[in-house]
């Protein structure tokens, strides 16, 4: 049997699930419980060894081929009612109803796996498989990276989008109504004591008091990146209302103020969306109109390949930037290998920003921008 | 507290009695969870009974419930102890009146009597088995995970002005997660893992049996058809256990011996929590109720 499970869980690893093997021991632990009744085996094994219902499918499929032959166990109750009538199969049913309890006792027996539940559990199953395929499907797009997307594949992430935005307004509302913290304040303890005679009977904490930034952000809306720009701004656009003040700008080889409407990213003014992209030229513009807008409380959050098509960068202007405003912070929806290849100046802006954040699927972009923001908010 | 070894029909006959209906699924997790003794982790939709299964749980061991209620910015001070400031004040100024010296004192205001126990310490002190309910984990911070992870592989306490305390009974720890984020793969390797999903139609109607037994049949069997139907299209909160048993409450409330088109539009607010919600439900209305009145 042990060795069984282990080539069980071998199958598991080949179908995309990380198994470790503390996991694998586990799955022994409870096999050693459950015995083999084939549908407390199967959940028992899918509770110790699946973290996450997205991999239940492939669970299933792989404990199909391992643990059901055909024609004998699973596949003979996968035909509901045909057999049932007339073979004594009412009997059987009754024999394994009280589960694992008794299968415990002669659990060191490879017994052959029976059919335990008919019509409505297999129903079930299939219904979880559905959920399971979704949330397969909900996790896949997730960490689809953005230069891979079709167009069907954005418009089903457009629908996730409204999802993530609302988590992270909620996010940072949370984090606005921070807790209290265990810490003494003595100065204001002191204070108080004065009107209890120098006895400090009532302790004053301290209180985290959360900053509110203004916040300018950059979004490259050339071919290359818009993706990754257009779900930037939808998550970044319902969250204003934690900020002092926001300004969104997309970029080209200009920078215009955008905003977003019904989830279409609209452009205040003209932008040439097929011009060649050039955030040397983009700094210099924005510097020369925008730069009063930068104050100690700004956080510029710059989402862009930083390809230059091998113009001046002008990272000095970059680093005017950093000086007057709080924090800058570069999201690079190219995945981290191929940043400082070809035409990509990262290296130069990298010495310019706080942080350099990789962002090359929704599911990084998010984790991104809550770090991001967690630092800023608090 | 139940003594003895914990059996299958003993979990079976707990959920029984605590009136929680379920699949197999379930129940055989449960046990599982119990026997090995190792944390249950459950994630699924809102409303579909999560937290729940850790008071039932504490129902079929006969033992406490120490519930922890996760949010962002908990720290230790809030889930672990904390020192009685008050009161360490007090003493010192106690003490001071009788001239004592440092060592006394400090002797004195560390000890247990003036530590503030939070549930995690509640869990591991208390002298018997409890189970202890860590609900909404995913709220929590990713700081605050990996401080869990190692009080749930110890069940050991360090503080440091008095040492270690160490659990006498493992408790049994239930966590619950609403996918806010993305559990740590640390924490999902120690936990067993349960999926817990709206029960489905017959478990359903048998639900709305068992706390409603009042209601009539034909209007159970309905209230489960059209809720089933309701969690189907994409909503934005599909309603929960919970709700469907107010709706059928609300039905039998008004009288109410048969679905029809009125009804539901006069009392689906209470299922249907958003405006858009009940926009997209009134729209289909007519052939969900065609379905689920057959």
């Amino acid at each position: 049997m042990k060795d069984r499970l282990l080539s069980f869980v071998d199958g598991l690893r080949e179908a995309g699930l990380g198994i470790t093997v503390a996991e694998a021991l586990d799955a022994m632990h409870v096999v050693g419980v459950t015995g083999v009744e084939l549908e407390a085996f199967r959940e028992g094994l899918a509770a110790a060894l699946v973290k996450d219902e997205a991999d239940r499918p492939a669970f299933d499929a792989v404990f199909e081929r391992f643990f059901a032959a055909p024609g004998r166990g699973r596949g003979r109750g996968e035909r509901p009612r045909l057999s049932d009538e007339g073979q004594g199969r009412g009997s059987r049913r009754a024999q394994s109803a009280p589960a694992f309890s008794e299968q415990r006792r002669h659990k060191e027996e490879p017994t052959p796996p029976r059919p335990a539940q008919f019509g409505t559990e297999r129903r079930k199953r299939e219904h979880g498989e559905e959920r399971g395929r979704k949330l397969a499907r909900v996790r896949a797009l997730l960490n689809l990276p953005f230069e891979q997307m079709s167009p069907p594949d954005v418009e089903a992430c457009e629908a996730l989008m409204a999802e993530l935005a609302q988590r992270f307004r909620a996010h940072l509302s949370r984090r606005r109504c921070a807790s209290r913290r265990g810490t003494v304040d003595i100065r204001r303890t002191l204070r108080r004591s004065i009107s209890t005679g120098g006895v400090p009977i009532d302790p004053a904490f301290r209180h985290r008091r959360p900053g509110q930034p203004d916040l300018v952000a950059f979004c490259d809306l050339s071919h290359s990146v818009a993706t990754a720009s257009k779900f930037l701004l939808a998550l970044l656009t319902p969250a204003s209302a934690y900020f002092r003040r926001v300004r969104l700008f997309g970029y080209v080889d200009r920078a215009v103020e955008v905003s977003v409407e019904a989830g279409m990213v609209v452009p205040h003014d003209q932008l040439d969306l097929y011009a060649r992209s050039d955030f040397g030229k983009v700094l210099v513009g924005f510097c020369q109109v925008f730069g009063p807008l930068l104050t100690r409380n700004t956080l510029v959050l710059i989402l862009g390949d930083a390809r230059n098509n091998r113009r001046p960068p002008r990272a000095d202007l970059l680093g005017r930037i950093r000086g007057a405003v709080r924090q800058v912070i570069w999201l690079n929806p190219e995945s981290a290998v191929r940043w400082n290849t070809g035409d990509s100046a990262m290296a130069v802006y990298q010495r310019h920003c706080d942080a350099v954040l990789a962002a090359s699927n929704v599911r990084e972009l998010y984790a991104a921008l809550q770090r991001v923001f967690r630092a800023a908010v608090r | 507290m139940i003594h003895g070894e914990i059996t299958p029909e003993l979990v079976r006959q707990g959920l029984q009695r605590a009136r929680y209906l379920t699949t197999p699924r379930v129940e055989t997790v449960l046990y599982l969870a119990l026997v090995l003794e190792k944390p249950l982790l459950i994630e699924g939709p809102a409303g579909a009974g999560k937290t729940e299964i850790g008071k039932v749980m504490a129902a079929t061991l006969k033992t406490d419930l120490v519930r922890l209620q996760c949010y962002e910015g908990l720290d230790e001070a809030k889930a672990l102890y904390e020192w009685n400031y008050q009161k360490q004040l007090l003493r010192v100024q106690a003490d001071r009146a009788q001239d004592l010296s440092w060592d006394e004192v400090t002797q004195h205001i560390f000890s247990r009597e003036y530590l503030l126990e939070r549930p995690l310490l509640r869990a591991v002190t208390t002298g018997h088995k409890v189970v202890l309910l860590i609900d909404e984990v995913d709220k929590a911070d990713e700081e605050f995970e990996a401080f869990l992870l190692e009080v749930l592989s110890e069940f050991q306490v360090s503080i440091p002005e008095i040492g270690t305390i160490r659990a006498q009974h493992r408790p049994a720890v239930v966590l619950t997660s609403n996918r806010a984020r993305e559990i740590s793969e640390a924490l999902k390797r120690r936990c067993l893992y349960l999926y817990l999903d709206f029960p489905g139609l017959d478990i359903e109607r048998e639900i709305i049996r068992l706390k409603i037994p009042e209601l009539g049949e034909r209007l159970r069997d309905q209230v489960a058809r059209f809720v089933n139907g309701l969690r189907k299209l994409d909503l934005r909160k599909a309603p929960s256990i919970a709700e469907t048993l107010d709706w059928a409450r609300a039905l039998r409330a008004l009288g109410i011996k048969e679905l029809d088109v009125a009804a539901v539009r006069q009392t689906l607010n209470l299922v249907l929590k958003h405006e858009e919600d009940l926009r997209k439900a009134e729209s289909k209305l007519s052939t969900m109720l065609a379905t689920s009145t057959r």
